[in-house]
C-alpha cells in the first residue's frame, strides 16, 4: 500500500536526537507563550469581553470567512488566507502523522497513513504547502515591487525624514517572517523532490508539487541526491522548530495575539466605552501607565500586523494630525517589550510615549477600529488615556472652557439651560412639555440641534415634519442636558456621568412615553448603548428610521418626487458605530432622489473631523480639514445636486467646508429632513391645515399667545419708560437751574474710616502657612433676561453661575504656591447664598483645602466695599499669610474688592499682578501688569494681600469627579448680624439697558470714509496713531 | 469743606491722559457740588506735572513730594488723606486704571466715604450725586446713589469724559505727606517692557479685525501692515483663523478671544456671525465696513460703511502715507 517512510534515512540516534531537539522547542515555545500569557495576565480587567463561547465563536467564523482580511485589500487578503489555510492543512496534517506514528501505532498497532488516505492526505498537503508558496510569493511580491502607502512606516504626518531605528527593525522583521515561511516550504518541496527523484514512487503524482521538484533532481547522481536529502532533511527540520521556538517572539505572534483580540474584541467597542477604573495609588482615572491597560488592551498590541489598514482610514491621520492608529499602537508595543504588563521607572507613558497632542487629535470615528483585521481597539485606548490628561489637567484651554460651559449650564454653547427649547418658540404649534404631558416619543434634542441657528432650522423642519405625520411627540425643554457622548470621548467620565444620571433622572420625572427619538447620531449613541449602564431607558431610535417608517407606512406621502442627484454622508455614530446605513438611503430612493455613493462609504465613511471633542479644538496651524477632504471627495461625484446629513454636526462642518475649499457654486449641503419637508409639500400641508388648526385653537392657546403679547407690550413699555428716566437724567446732569429737589442735608464731613465685619466665627489654629482665596460666584447673562419689579436687580433665573475667572487665577496662584513650597494651607473665602456653594466645592477640588461662606439675607444688593467688610472679618479670624484675590469680577468689574480689603486690614497690597514669587515668608516679589502690557516689579512686607490678573497662569481644570470628591471638605458657614448687613458704600437707584444703536453710516467716496474713519481713529486713540 | 478732589496718574515721566479727562468729569460735577476743584500729585518730580494739570476749571494744584519716582499705592493713600483731612472734598475722582484701582477703594475705606468704581456717567437727583457704571459685560448699566454720604470717591473710566482746553489759574500748593508709618513695607524694583511680538486681544485697545471679506491668504499681509501703522492689534474671525491664514491667538469670539479691554475696533469684511459679535459687539466704538449693507455686523458697529474693503484699504493706506 502506498505510504512513505518518516525519518527516512535516519539510524536511531537521528531520530532520539531529533525529538530530543523537537521537545525542546516545543518546550522554547511554551515558555514564550508562558511568558506572554503572564505579560497578559498583569493587566486590567477587560469587562467588554464577551463571556462564555461566542467571542471564541465570532473569532472562528472571523477566520474561515476571512472576512476581516478581505475587506478594502483583496489581494492582501486573498495571500493572507492562503497562507493560513495552507498552514491550517499543513498543521493538522502533522497531527495526523503524529497520531498514527507517535500515539496509536506503538500503542495499539493501527496505521491508517496509507493507500487512499495517504493519497488523498499527500495530494491536499501538496497543494497546501503551494498555497503557502504562492501566498507568500504574492506578499513578497507586493511589498518589494509595489508597497501600498500603508506599509510605509515613516511618519509623514510627523514629517519624519527617514525611518526610525524601531521601523527599520519592522521591516526587518516583516521580511524575515515570509523569508522564513518561504524557507521552510521550499526546502519542504526540495525534500519531496528529493524523495521523488530518487524513489520514484508510483503514487507520485498526488504529489504533484513534489513530483515537479523530483523533475528539477532528475539529472542529479544517486549519492548527490542521497547527500543532499541527509543535509537538507535537517535543514528543513530544524529550520521548522525554530520558526515554531521563534513564533511568540516576534510579528508571528499575531499568529495568537490577533486570534485572542478577535475572540476578545468588544461587539460594542467604542459605541460603549468602559467604565474607568480608580487606579488605588494615585486616586486617579484613566490610563496613565502600562499598569492602567487591561490584559486586551495588551493583547492588542501583540496582534497588530503592521497592515496599515487603520493608518489608512484614519482622518486624523490624512488631515496632518499627529495620529496614526498604526503607530499609536506599535509604539505602545515597544514600551510593553521593555515594561512587559508593568511600568517602566523614569518614564511616563503619556509624554515619554505617546505625546497628549496624539491622543487628543482623535475624533473617535471608529474607523480604525472598523477596519481593524486583527481586532484592536484602537480609539478606547485613546479614550482611557485621554481620561488620565483630564485627570491631570493637560486640557486645551479651549476645550477647557466648553467642559466648563457644560458642566455649568450643560450645554457646550455656555447658553442659559432656560434657552434650551427656544428653537421651538418659531413654531406655528405648541410643543408638548413631557414634563407635564404623556407623549408616544421622546424627543432628545442635543445640544447642536437645540442652540445652533442652522440646526435649529433642521429642527423646527423635523418638528413640522413630525406634526404633520400626526406624532405624539414632547421635548424635556431645559431639563435636557447635553446627552455627553463627546464629553465621555474628551475623557471626563465625571461629567458624563452627572449628565446621564440628571438625563435619566429627568426621563423618569417625565410624564410616560414609549420611545426616545433624537436627530444626534452621538446623543442616539449614548443614549442607546451607554445609558443602560446608568439606569433604566425607554427604546432609542435616530429620526432617518423614524422618516423612512412614516414614508413607507405612507404616514407621509410624497407629493413632488425631488429628481435630485445626491450623495450621502453615513455619521460615525450612526453607521459605523451603530451599524444603521439602510434607513437614510431608503428614505432618499422614497423621496425620487438618485443617490451616488462617494469612493468612501457605509462602513468606510470619511469622519467630518468634529466627534470625540475636537469640534471644541482648535485646528491645528498647517493641518488640512477632515470635512474639506470629505466635500473634495463628493465633489468628484460632479454634478452633484445635494450632499446629504443626518447630523448637526456634520450639517455644521460640511457647510462650512463646502464653503472654504470652494465649492459654493457646485453644490448644497443639507440635512435629510429639509429633504423630506420639499418632497412631501411641507408648507403646502401646514397651509391646507391652517383654516381647521384656528377652528381648533383652543383656550390654552389663546392663553399663551395673550400671555405672550402681554409681556411683550410689558416689555416695550418698560424700555420706553426707562428710555424717558434716562433722557430726564441726562437733563437734570446738564441744566443748570435744579428741577431735582435740593439734595438732602449732606452728613457732616467727617473721616469714619470702615472696619471689618464683626463675625462670629473662629478659624482652626494655624499649624503653619495659611493662603487665604477670596473667591466670587459671578453671574454671567444671557442674550435675554428681565429686571427685578423694583428694577434695581436682574431675576436670578436670568444668570448662570461660575467661579469669577481671576478669582480661578487667584486660586491656582496659591496652589502653585503651596505646590512649590511642599507646605501651606489654602482657605477659600466666599460671601454668597448657599447656591454659592458649588462654586466653593469647585475650588476645593481644585486643592483648596477649607471653604468658609459668609451670608445673610439681604446681601443680596452688597458693594465691593460692604463685601470687603464681610470677608475682612473672616481674614482677622484666619489670619493668613497671604491673601489672594482676583483683581476684579467678571460680572460688575468694580475691581475694588481686594483693594479695599488690604485697607480694612491694614495690610501691604499690589494690584493686577501676573507673577509673584515668595518663599513663604518675608518680602515677597510681585510683578504687576500696567495698561499696555507694560510690567511693574515691586517687593512687598508680607503678610500682604495682592490681586491677580488673569494669564497669571492657566487655572487648573477641575474634573467632576474631583468635585465630587471635594464634598469631603469642610466648608464653614457664617452668618451676619444686623449691625454689619446694613452697611453700603453705594447704592443701586436702578438698572437698566442702554439704548441699542444702529451704525451711522459714513457717506462719500473711499477717499472722504477714510479720512473720517483716520479722523475717528485719532480721536479715539489719540495722535500717535 | 467742599469740593473735588481730583487724583492725577503719572507713569515713568508721563502724566495720563485720564487726569485731565477727571477735570472734565469735575467740571460736570461742580455745578451742583460747587468747588473748589483741586488736584493732587504726587511722587518725586510731583512738581514736573503741575504745568500741565494746570487746566481750565482747577483751583489749587497739590503736590506731594515722595522720596519715590515711582507709583507706590501706599504713598498715595496717604497723600490722598492728607489732602482730603485738610480739603473735605464732596467727591474724589482717581482713574479707573492699573494704578488708581491699587489705591482708590483702599482710600474709600479709610475715609469711610461712598464708593463706586468705573464710572461713566456722573447726575443729580434727589439723594444728591448719582453715576452710572456698566455690568454684566456692558449688557447693562447701573445707577447707583450715596445717601448719607458726605463724601464719595470714584474710579472713572478712561475716554469718557472730555479734557477742557485752556489753560487755568490754579495756584501751587506743596502737600507734606508723613510717610514714616509706609517705611520697609513697600519697593520698586523696575519695570519690563511689554513683549512686542506677542498678540493679546484680550488686552489691545485697538484692534483691526479681518474676515472672509479679504477673500484670500495672499491678502492677509497688507492688512497687517495697515493694522501696524495704524497701531492696531491685527485681529481676525473664525474663518480666517480656520483657514489658517491667521494664527489662532488673533482670533476674536467666543472660540477665539473676548476684546476685552477694546477701545476701538474696526472690522473690515465681517459680516457679524453671533460667534464673532460675542467677543467685541461691547467695544465702545466700532467701525465696519462691509459689502453688505445688511450684514449684521452694521447692528453693534458705530460707524459703518457698505463698501468694498479693498477699495477702502487703498484709501486708508493713502490717508497713512
Amino acid at each position: 500500500m502506498e505510504t512513505r517512510a518518516l525519518f527516512w534515512g535516519l539510524e536511531s540516534f537521528g531520530i532520539t536526537l531529533f525529538y530530543l531537539i523537537g521537545f525542546a522547542a516545543m518546550g522554547a515555545f511554551a515558555w514564550g507563550v508562558v511568558r506572554a500569557v503572564r505579560k497578559f495576565k498583569r493587566g486590567r480587567p477587560s469587562p467588554g469581553a464577551p463571556g462564555g463561547f461566542s467571542g471564541i465563536r465570532r473569532m472562528a467564523g472571523d477566520l474561515l470567512t476571512h472576512r476581516t482580511l478581505l475587506r478594502r485589500d483583496p489581494l492582501a487578503g486573498c495571500a493572507h488566507a492562503a497562507v493560513f489555510f495552507g498552514f491550517a492543512v499543513l498543521f493538522a496534517g502533522t497531527a495526523i502523522i503524529t497520531l498514527e506514528y507517535d500515539i496509536l501505532a506503538p500503542l495499539f498497532g493501527i496505521t491508517y497513513w496509507k493507500g487512499t488516505f495517504f493519497k488523498l492526505f499527500s495530494l491536499t498537503v501538496d497543494l497546501a504547502g503551494l498555497a503557502i508558496l504562492v501566498g507568500v510569493l504574492l506578499f513578497m511580491l507586493r511589498r518589494g515591487t509595489y508597497p501600498p502607502e500603508k506599509l510605509d512606516y515613516r511618519r509623514g504626518y510627523l514629517d519624519e525624514p527617514e525611518l526610525r531605528p524601531a521601523a527599520r527593525r519592522w521591516q526587518m522583521e516583516d521580511w524575515g517572517f515570509l523569508a522564513a515561511i518561504l524557507l521552510i516550504i521550499v526546502t519542504g518541496f526540495v525534500q519531496e523532490g528529493l524523495r521523488h527523484a530518487m524513489e520514484r514512487p508510483a503514487w507520485g503524482n498526488w504529489e504533484p508539487v513534489g513530483a515537479f521538484f523530483g523533475i528539477l533532481f532528475a539529472s542529479f547522481s544517486a549519492e548527490t541526491l542521497r547527500a543532499i536529502r541527509a543535509v537538507n532533511w535537517w535543514f528543513h527540520g530544524l529550520a521548522a522548530l525554530t520558526f515554531i521556538v521563534a513564533l511568540p517572539w516576534y510579528k508571528a505572534k499575531h499568529i495568537f495575539a490577533a486570534m485572542g483580540a478577535l475572540a476578545a474584541r468588544d461587539p460594542l467597542a467604542l459605541a460603549r466605552l468602559p467604565k474607568p477604573e480608580t487606579t488605588s495609588e494615585a486616586g486617579t482615572v484613566g490610563v496613565g501607565g502600562m499598569t492602567d491597560f487591561s490584559w486586551k488592551d495588551m493583547v492588542d498590541f501583540d496582534a497588530c500586523t503592521k497592515c496599515g489598514r487603520c493608518h489608512e482610514a484614519c482622518p486624523a491621520r490624512m488631515a496632518g494630525y499627529p495620529l496614526s492608529p498604526r503607530d499609536f499602537i506599535l509604539d505602545l508595543r515597544l514600551e510593553n517589550e521593555a515594561a512587559r504588563g508593568r511600568d517602566l521607572p523614569g518614564r511616563t507613558l503619556i509624554g515619554d510615549v505617546i505625546d497628549p497632542e496624539t491622543l487628543w487629535s482623535c475624533r473617535t470615528c471608529g474607523a480604525c477600529l472598523e477596519i481593524c483585521p486583527a481586532g484592536i481597539e484602537h480609539p478606547v485606548k485613546i479614550v482611557k488615556m485621554r481620561r488620565q490628561l483630564v485627570e491631570t489637567d493637560r486640557i486645551d484651554p479651549l476645550l477647557k472652557t466648553t467642559l466648563g460651559a457644560i458642566a455649568a449650564s450643560g450645554n457646550s454653547f455656555g447658553e442659559p439651560a432656560k434657552k434650551r427649547a427656544h428653537w421651538a418658540r418659531e413654531l406655528e404649534f405648541t410643543v408638548k412639555d413631557a414634563r407635564k404631558e404623556a407623549a408616544d416619543l421622546l424627543w432628545f434634542v442635543g445640544d447642536q440641534a437645540s442652540f445652533d441657528p442652522r440646526n435649529q432650522q433642521v429642527s423646527r423642519t423635523v418638528a413640522r415634519i413630525f406634526r404633520a405625520a400626526k406624532l405624539d411627540f414632547g421635548l424635556l425643554f431645559e431639563a435636557e442636558k447635553t446627552a455627553g457622548n463627546d464629553v465621555r470621548r474628551i475623557g471626563e467620565e465625571g461629567l458624563f456621568e452627572s449628565l446621564a444620571e440628571h438625563n435619566l433622572a429627568e426621563m423618569q420625572k417625565a410624564k410616560a412615553f414609549r420611545r426616545i427619538v433624537t436627530t444626534d447620531p452621538h446623543t442616539f449613541n449614548t443614549l442607546a448603548n451607554e445609558y443602560p449602564e446608568f439606569g433604566v431607558i425607554a427604546p432609542v431610535t435616530h429620526y432617518t428610521e423614524l422618516l423612512c417608517k412614516l414614508l413607507e407606512s405612507g404616514a407621509l406621502t410624497v407629493k413632488k418626487p425631488l429628481n435630485l442627484k445626491v450623495t450621502f454622508h453615513d455619521p460615525c455614530h450612526l453607521g459605523r458605530l451603530n451599524k444603521r446605513y439602510d434607513a437614510p438611503r431608503r428614505v432618499l430612493e422614497r423621496i425620487g432622489c438618485a443617490l451616488v455613493e462617494m469612493p468612501r462609504n457605509r462602513d468606510n465613511s470619511f469622519c467630518c473631523g468634529a466627534g470625540g471633542g475636537r469640534m471644541w479644538i482648535p485646528d491645528k496651524p498647517g493641518t488640512k480639514k477632515p470635512s474639506e477632504l470629505r466635500v473634495r471627495e463628493a465633489a468628484e461625484l460632479f454634478p452633484l445636486d445635494v450632499f446629504v446629513t443626518c447630523c448637526p454636526k456634520d450639517l455644521i462642518m460640511f457647510e462650512d467646508a463646502r464653503k472654504t475649499a470652494g465649492f459654493e457654486k457646485d453644490f448644497v449641503v443639507a440635512d435629510i429632513a429639509e429633504l423630506v419637508a420639499e418632497a412631501i409639500e411641507l408648507d403646502a400641508i401646514l397651509l391646507a391645515d391652517l383654516p381647521n388648526i384656528t377652528e381648533k385653537l383652543t383656550a390654552a392657546i389663546a392663553e399663551r399667545v395673550a400671555a405672550a403679547i402681554a409681556e411683550r407690550l410689558e416689555a416695550s413699555f418698560t424700555k420706553l419708560s426707562a428710555l424717558a428716566a434716562a433722557s430726564a437724567a441726562t437733563l437734570n446732569a446738564v441744566a443748570a437751574p435744579a428741577p431735582v429737589a435740593a439734595p438732602p442735608p449732606a452728613t457732616a464731613w467727617a473721616i469714619q474710616p470702615l472696619a471689618p465685619a464683626k463675625l462670629d466665627y473662629d478659624a482652626p489654629a494655624k499649624e503653619g502657612l495659611r493662603l487665604l482665596v477670596t473667591v466670587k460666584q459671578i453671574g454671567k447673562l444671557g442674550d435675554t433676561f428681565s429686571f427685578t419689579a423694583d428694577g434695581r436687580g436682574i431675576l436670578p433665573e436670568d444668570f448662570e453661575y461660575l467661579l469669577n475667572e481671576w478669582d480661578d487665577t487667584a486660586l491656582e496662584e496659591a496652589l502653585q504656591i503651596v505646590e512649590a513650597l511642599g507646605a501651606g494651607e489654602v482657605v477659600v473665602v466666599t460671601v454668597g447664598a448657599e447656591d454659592a456653594e458649588a462654586t466653593l466645592r469647585k475650588a476645593l477640588a481644585k486643592g483648596a483645602h477649607r471653604g468658609v461662606r459668609v451670608w445673610a439675607e439681604g446681601l443680596e444688593d452688597a458693594d465691593p466695599l460692604a463685601v470687603a467688610r464681610l470677608l475682612a472679618g473672616v481674614a482677622l479670624a484666619e489670619q493668613p499669610d497671604l491673601i489672594l484675590a482676583g483683581a476684579q469680577s467678571g460680572d460688575q468689574a468694580n475691581a475694588a474688592t481686594g483693594m479695599a480689603l488690604a485697607r480694612l486690614l491694614n495690610l501691604p497690597h499690589a494690584a493686577l499682578a501676573v507673577g509673584t514669587e515668595w518663599q513663604g515668608k518675608g518680602v515677597i516679589g510681585v510683578t504687576r501688569e500696567l495698561e499696555g502690557g507694560l510690567l511693574h516689579c515691586v517687593e512687598l512686607e508680607t503678610p500682604m494681600l495682592v490681586t491677580l490678573q488673569t494669564g497669571a497662569n492657566t487655572p487648573r481644570y477641575a474634573t467632576m469627579r474631583m468635585i465630587k470628591m471635594a464634598k469631603e471638605k469642610p466648608i464653614a458657614v457664617v452668618g451676619v448680624a444686623e449691625d454689619d448687613l446694613t452697611f453700603r458704600a453705594a447704592h443701586i437707584r436702578r438698572i437698566f439697558v442702554p439704548e441699542a444703536t444702529r451704525a451711522a453710516m459714513l457717506e462719500g467716496d473711499a477717499d472722504a470714509v477714510a479720512a473720517k474713519v483716520i479722523a475717528l481713529v485719532r480721536g479715539k486713540m489719540g495722535e500717535t496713531a | 469743606m467742599s469740593g473735588i478732589l481730583i487724583v492725577a496718574e503719572h507713569t515713568r515721566g508721563a502724566l495720563a491722559e485720564a487726569s485731565l479727562e477727571l477735570i472734565g468729569a469735575a467740571g460736570i460735577a461742580r455745578e451742583k457740588l460747587g468747588g473748589p476743584v483741586k488736584v493732587l500729585v504726587a511722587g518725586e518730580q510731583a512738581g514736573d506735572f503741575a504745568e500741565a494739570l494746570n487746566r481750565l476749571g482747577v483751583e489749587e494744584i497739590l503736590v506731594a513730594q515722595s522720596g519715590n519716582p515711582h507709583f507706590d499705592a501706599a504713598v498715595m493713600e496717604e497723600a490722598i488723606l492728607v489732602a482730603a483731612r485738610a480739603q473735605q472734598p464732596a467727591l474724589i475722582l482717581i482713574p479707573h486704571s492699573a494704578s488708581g484701582g491699587s489705591f482708590a477703594a483702599a482710600v474709600a475705606v479709610a475715609l469711610g466715604s461712598g464708593f463706586a468704581a468705573d464710572v461713566i456717567g456722573i447726575g443729580f437727583a434727589e439723594n444728591g450725586l448719582t453715576v452710572t457704571r456698566a455690568g454684566f459685560g456692558n449688557k447693562v448699566n447701573v445707577e447707583l446713589d450715596f445717601p448719607g454720604s458726605a463724601c464719595v470717591t470714584l474710579t472713572v473710566r478712561g475716554a469718557t469724559f472730555k479734557a477742557p482746553e485752556g489753560a487755568g489759574s490754579a495756584t501751587i500748593t506743596p502737600l507734606a505727606v508723613p510717610l514714616e508709618g509706609l517705611a520697609g513695607r513697600y519697593r520698586h524694583v523696575g519695570f519690563e517692557e511689554a513683549p512686542v511680538s506677542d498678540v493679546d486681544i484680550g488686552k489691545a485697545e485697538f484692534i483691526l479685525s479681518i474676515g472672509r471679506g479679504i477673500q484670500d491668504e495672499k491678502n492677509v499681509p497688507r492688512f497687517a501692515e495697515l493694522a501696524k501703522r495704524l497701531g492696531a492689534t491685527l485681529g481676525c474671525s473664525r474663518p480666517v483663523a480656520d483657514s489658517g491664514w491667521l494664527p489662532k491667538p488673533h482670533q476674536v469670539g467666543l472660540t477665539g478671544k473676548v476684546a476685552g479691554n477694546c477701545k476701538l475696533y474696526i472690522a473690515l469684511g465681517i459680516s457679524g456671525a453671533v460667534q464673532h459679535l460675542h467677543g467685541m459687539k461691547h467695544v465702545e466704538t466700532i467701525i465696519a465696513v462691509n459689502t453688505d449693507a445688511n450684514a449684521p455686523i452694521f447692528n453693534v458697529a458705530t460707524h459703518g460703511c457698505a463698501m468694498d474693503v479693498f477699495t477702502f484699504a487703498d484709501a486708508l493706506e493713502q490717508c497713512v502715507g
